[in-house]
């Protein structure tokens, strides 16, 4: 079991999976069906992985539960290197987990060219994973973009109807950033190289970097431009509503739950430990946008008309408050910032999910049009109070313990920024409860033809619900896990 | 001094080849009409064989290096030359030109080539230079009927003429200055009489610039691109810029290093605004062939820049990406080539509408070399795009570094605009294409492992280049 490449299998699961998808084109429920096949034993690939007993392994890569590390383009030092944490494990996990949703999700959504539909969903699922996973920073870059043209498609071809610019617009900003951050990771290989003769891109040896302060500034400003327009933080965001908004409800979940999480991870395992000095310089900046982004999309999500758009705005704000914990550093934000983002996986992927649901049953997502569905669909009503208000953050519920956490840890060396945090919170509350009100309760309308949760929805929507609880019951299983990992991160930035 | 005669065994075979071809063409009328066709796929395959099995020496009678470099751009051209062929079979029989002219001609520009990209004597490189150009005049207005393909064929035969003037005077003066005609010695020499040199080798830039198409002597492009039939330009676009741009990495590896920093500003700003001008002009393009015409330009203006770092190890980044490109352009010309079916060429981007979904194999090979042209992950183009980035900065030039990832982030756009009509409109007029032929099949197959193979394991070519580079310069 030692040397079984375990990590690799599950990248390259949803791969292989893509391929035989493709190849049943012909056959639609085969192809939904190989898709569930394939994502489910990602799953359980996952799962196998707490079999083991995870304890620290040095290698050249770095301190890691798991190691996997071949050479792969020697000219330029280039290796295919994979490293498993707590903080990674985590995050795959929330990964392969959305993974066979999204699969389920699309089973009646999308009846049209279903074989590349679920080729572009699978090749997706491996570029995150893969993120997730390398501790190479050349091959972090190629996951990285391996990740962003599925979405290309996803978006552009079984979209909505403004598809073709969301999609373009998402592309480009993307690629802006991630283009830039190309030349500062070769900037810093460079510099690397001339310092120790020794050309790598080991995420753990280019730490080791001496950098003069100016330089470390400029490439540290490129990896966070490339970062915080994944994340999305303020005011780089604004390709995010128009992406959500025209995505399938697949692409909004993997979206929303995954590809913001990306940027997230990514600002957390390099460019913060890359560049220890000018992450430090831009705490108050970070801080000040994440607090922006928490008041500017509660109070634009208040003004929407459309449902998914505000859920959108929402993933926003809730990124902002992730980007305060990561900025804080310490051992109790950087855990509350990782929870949260696993917690927004859920919560907003659900969100997503159910406002995909009333898209298939009534073909509109304005807000004007809902009302009074808890005396027409209850079990749904149900389901999506549920999700509203852990996404509010009411204790019992997972949103709680994250944010509680990003603020207490805040508190400690910011007590302003917590206060206001803390307020900002407040808002999420009024625009989360205005729309429970304006969807669920109020005048029913008659012209829709509505009809309850099906087995397949529940199937999706229970295990979800199951998730929130329990992280919201009992953190501490999760918190376990993050705790080593969050420790040895924070060895990096003194 | 002795020579071996099996050495040219390549270029022996390719002559020899188009010469039967046109003999059988001219004498034997009642012909298969496979014949022709079978018999340049046996020579190029031949003439491939020939190469791969080697040569005893490094250079043939001080005339021809036919040890490392040239041999490995020999293959390549051996490689492009097939992939051409097979692209135009079906596409000439249709338009009723695939006769021994074409066939014929390809082969011997496939010599010129190979001569232009392994000369170490300037005779021998201008005399490829003249066999591939006399060779491309025609293949460029091979479909007699059409008025576009006679202006383009006219357009490049002058501006052809006017590059050839300036190459030879270039040559001449460079010879008056050094009294030497052997390449690398010619250009090493550090002579006091450093006007007339720089005027020698700014006339040699010169004329390679116009073939290369380096803003500002791009200007014949993308009429010459629209108007050639397809399969023809995919060979132009391809096999005439990588040999001319071999040629000129030779000149700047072999060139003084006084000499030399005289032309590190001018390359600058012939790189910097030929990655603008290229880039920027594509994004109003409502043609395909006119948005890869200027795509290539692009294209160039990256491997400029990346040239400046030639003497800092940077050139096994340039012949990896060289080699990319020629498989990058081939396929999206090529894929015109397949998709085209009546007189004139699907040209206008309103009609590939939905061609992605109606289409599947023709534009998701299309959108493949589209994606790497653009440079992403996992095709070859961005481990290319990535090894000449590296050099540059490497070399510690920034500032064009980054104006060049800047252009890259506007070329984007418009191959996904490409990308955007293959896929993403609703069809609104069906277009009539026929099936591909086996042959279109077969260069569809090998453009597309070639790429992959390039993007997942480049690591081969990568030793292979730093194999042939000790022996060559």
């Amino acid at each position: 079991m030692e040397n079984f490449p375990i990590l690799s299998l599950i990248i390259f699961i949803p791969l292989i999976g893509s391929f035989f998808a493709l190849a049943f084109w012909r056959r639609l429920n085969l192809c939904r069906w190989t898709s569930l096949c394939f994502t489910l034993a990602d799953l359980a690939a996952v799962f196998l992985l707490f079999a083991q007993d995870f304890k620290w392994r040095s290698g050249p890569t770095g301190r890691w539960w798991l190691i996997e590390d071949f050479p792969w383009i020697e000219r330029f030092g280039i290796r295919y290197s994979l490293g498993l944490d707590g903080i990674s494990l985590a995050l795959i996990l929330l990964t392969a987990f959305l993974g066979v949703l999204c699969v389920l999700v699309s089973w009646k959504q999308i009846e049209t060219r279903v074989g590349a539909f679920h080729f572009f969903l699978l090749v997706m699922q491996t570029g995150i994973l893969g993120v997730f996973l390398s501790t190479d920073l050349f091959l972090f870059y190629l996951f990285w973009e391996v990740q962003l043209f599925p979405m290309f498609f996803l978006i552009g071809v079984w979209g909505h109807e403004n598809r073709i610019y969301a999609t373009i617009k998402f592309v480009l900003f993307t690629m802006t950033g991630s283009l830039l951050m190309l030349i500062a990771l070769i900037g810093l290989y460079i510099l690397h190289g001339r310092e120790t003769g020794n050309y790598t891109f080991s995420v753990a040896q280019l730490m080791q970097t001496h950098l003069s302060l100016p330089a470390e500034i400029l490439l540290y400003a490129a990896f966070l431009f490339a970062f915080a327009i994944k994340v999305p933080i303020l005011p780089v965001h604004t390709w995010l509503p128009d992406a959500h908004t025209e995505a399938p409800t697949a692409g909004s979940v993997i979206l929303a739950g995954l590809l913001l999480k990306t940027g997230a991870y990514a600002l957390l395992r390099f460019a913060f430990p890359l560049f220890p000095m000018a992450a430090k310089l831009s705490v108050p900046l970070l801080l000040v946008l994440g607090l922006a982004g928490l008041f500017y999309a509660a109070w634009i999500a208040l003004a929407q008309k459309d449902l998914k758009r505000l859920v959108a705005y929402s993933s926003i704000a809730h990124m902002g408050l992730v980007v305060i914990g990561i900025a804080i550093w310490n051992a109790v934000t950087l855990s509350g910032a990782t929870l949260q983002m696993i917690n927004h996986g859920l919560t907003t992927s659900a969100l997503f999910i159910l406002v995909g649901m009333l898209d298939e049953r009534i073909h509109s997502r304005e807000i004007a049009v809902l009302g009074g569905l808890w005396s027409r669909m209850p079990v749904f009503s149900a389901f999506f109070l549920f999700f509203a208000i852990a996404s509010m953050g009411v204790p019992g519920l997972n949103n709680f313990v994250g944010e509680i956490l990003i603020l207490i840890g805040t508190f400690k060396k910011e007590p302003l920024v917590a206060g206001i945090g803390f307020a900002g919170l407040l808002f999420t509350v009024v625009y989360i409860l205005w729309v429970v009100q304006m969807v669920l309760f109020g005048e029913p309308r008659k012209e829709h033809v509505l009809w309850d949760v099906t087995p397949r929805e529940a199937v999706i929507l229970v295990p979800l619900a199951i998730a929130v609880l329990f992280i919201g019951l009992c953190p501490g299983p999760i918190l376990n896990l993050l705790q080593d990992s969050v420790g040895s991160l924070l060895d990096f930035l003194k | 001094m002795e020579f071996h005669w099996i050495d040219l065994l390549p270029q022996i075979l390719l002559t020899a080849g188009g010469f039967l071809i046109f003999c059988v063409g001219a004498f034997w009328k009642a012909r298969s009409s496979q014949l022709l066709f079978g018999m340049a796929i046996v020579t190029v395959l031949a003439a491939g064989i020939g190469t791969i099995l080697g040569s005893k020496t490094l250079q043939f009678a001080g005339m021809l290096e036919v040890g490392g470099y040239g041999r490995l751009f020999t293959l390549l051209f051996i490689l492009i030359t097939l992939i051409s062929i097979l692209f135009a079979h079906r596409y000439g029989r249709d338009r009723s030109f695939a006769g021994d002219e074409f066939y014929g001609l390809i082969l011997f520009a496939a010599v010129g080539m190979s001569l232009v990209a392994g000369a170490v004597h300037w005779l021998i490189f201008f005399l490829g230079f003249e066999i591939l150009s006399l060779s491309l005049y025609v293949l460029i207005a091979i479909r007699k009927g059409d008025p576009l393909s006679n202006e383009a064929g006219l357009k490049y035969f002058i501006m052809g003429a006017v590059s050839s003037a300036f190459l030879l005077f270039g040559i001449a003066v460079l010879y008056a200055v050094t009294g030497k005609m052997n390449i690398a010695e010619s250009l090493a020499v550090a002579t006091e009489n450093i006007p007339m040199m720089l005027l020698s080798l700014s006339l040699v830039l010169v004329g390679i610039g116009f073939k290369i198409s380096l803003v500002p002597f791009h200007l014949w492009t993308p009429d010459v691109y629209q108007g050639a039939p397809a399969p023809v330009t995919a060979f132009l676009t391809t096999g005439s810029k990588v040999a001319l741009f071999a040629a000129l990495l030779r000149f700047s590896s072999c060139l003084a290093n006084e000499s030399l920093s005289y032309f590190v500003p001018v390359i600058w700003a012939l790189a910097v605004v030929t990655m603008v001008v290229g880039n920027i002009s594509a994004l109003v393009q409502t043609h395909l062939k006119r948005l890869l015409a200027y795509s290539s330009i692009a294209q160039m203006g990256y491997l400029l820049m990346a040239l400046l770092s030639v003497k800092q190890n940077g050139v096994p980044a340039i012949m990896f990406y060289l080699i990319v490109y020629a498989f990058m352009d081939l396929g999206a010309f090529g894929t015109v080539a397949i998709l085209s079916e009546g007189e004139s060429d699907l040209d206008a981007l309103e009609d590939y509408r939905g061609i992605g979904h109606s289409h599947p194999w023709q534009g998701a090979l299309l959108a493949f070399c589209l994606f790497s042209l653009a440079g992403l992950p996992p095709t070859g183009g961005f481990i290319g795009k990535f090894a000449l980035f590296q050099a540059t900065l490497q070399a510690r030039f920034i500032t064009i570094a980054i104006i060049g990832i800047l252009t890259v982030i506007v070329s984007i756009y418009f191959y996904l605009k490409v990308i955007v009509f293959l896929y993403m409109h609703p069809i609104e007029k069906s277009i009539a294409i026929r099936g591909m032929a086996a042959s279109d099949r077969i260069g569809l197959v090998l453009i597309f492992l070639l790429i992959l193979g390039l993007g997942l394991v480049p690591s081969p070519l990568f030793s292979l280049i730093a194999r042939v580079l000790p022996l060559s310069f």
